[in-house]
């Protein structure tokens, strides 16, 4: 008789992230990962002089600070998971909304005490033991920036 | 599992509009927020066929595609182009764009029921060199 290793739901996964998020708890969202696992926040672009940065790295060195650092800025920061679809071979989107009253500077924008609440688009590449590999996500910065009255094109 | 969403940018890519269209169920929904275009297979031709006249040398590099369990084509995908027409109001100024987005169709019976695209519209503006959010037509 051969043992059958029993394949985990790639959306209870995606599931606990978000709710992790909710909780704020950023230790819990890297250990969803894979020790490497990759990181890209498409809309991340910041123009410098020289070069441009990009919000593309592994989740537990860029990841993490990014979460952090908008939590800091967003102490309320909660999500809203609106609807989740999955591969058979691991593959899963999600659209979540996210949002929270700005209390602290978060990037070029001053706090005002606005809010915003916007829905993302996630796409994980999950693996067979239910650890996430990759994540990438994808929003409308324009539409943040308008909600929270920062209107320049950055 | 028939994949009409691959064949939808298959005919996108082409510009062939009645082609991508024949795909689309007749009470499909379009919701693209980035571009406040929200509506039925009308407002879905107008956005594309205004995104291909727009961009007459219309490039979509597919990085990513699957079909998920409920129907769902997810594809991401780079779209890139040089700008010869005014764009989601945009006035044309000829830049050229690189816009990674994502798009979620619904499918059923090998029609296309349901489009939602994401992406980054602060990015196209930034590539098309529109300075304020509040004032994109104006350069």
């Amino acid at each position: 008789m051969t043992a059958t290793a029993t394949k985990a739901d790639p959306v209870a996964t995606v599931e606990a992230f978000f709710e992790a998020y909710r909780r704020h708890d950023t230790l819990s969202m890297v250990d969803l990962c894979t020790d490497n696992a990759d990181f890209s926040y498409v809309p991340f672009e910041i123009w410098t002089k020289q070069r441009v940065i990009r919000g593309d790295g592994k989740v537990a060195t860029l990841g993490r600070p990014m979460w952090e650092g908008l939590i800091n800025s967003f102490p309320d920061l909660s999500n809203e998971v609106h609807s989740i679809t999955a591969s058979e071979d691991g593959k899963v989107a999600a659209v979540v909304s996210i949002g929270g009253c700005q209390e602290k500077a978060w990037g070029p924008i001053a706090p005002k005490g606005m809010k915003y609440w916007e829905p993302h688009a996630f796409v994980f590449d999950v693996n067979d033991g239910g650890k996430i590999e990759s994540l990438t996500a994808y929003w409308d910065s324009a539409s943040i920036y308008r909600q929270l009255g920062h209107m320049e094109v950055d | 599992m028939s994949d009409a969403a691959a064949d939808f940018w298959d005919a996108i890519r082409a510009g062939d509009m009645d082609g991508a269209m024949e795909l689309v169920s007749d009470d499909a929904t379009i919701d693209l927020l980035p571009a406040n275009v929200n509506g039925g297979k009308e407002e879905a031709r107008g956005f594309f066929a205004a995104t291909v006249t727009a961009f007459p040398d219309l490039l979509l590099t597919i990085k990513n595609h699957f079909i998920g369990t409920d129907g769902t084509a997810v594809t991401e995908m780079k779209m890139e182009g040089t700008q010869a027409a005014d764009y989601l109001g945009v006035v044309n100024q000829e830049k050229h764009i690189d816009l990674d987005q994502v798009w979620m169709l619904g499918m059923s019976d090998g029609r296309i029921t349901s489009i939602r695209g994401f992406w980054d519209q602060n990015i196209l503006y930034r590539r098309l060199a529109v300075k304020r959010l509040d004032a994109v037509s104006i350069v």
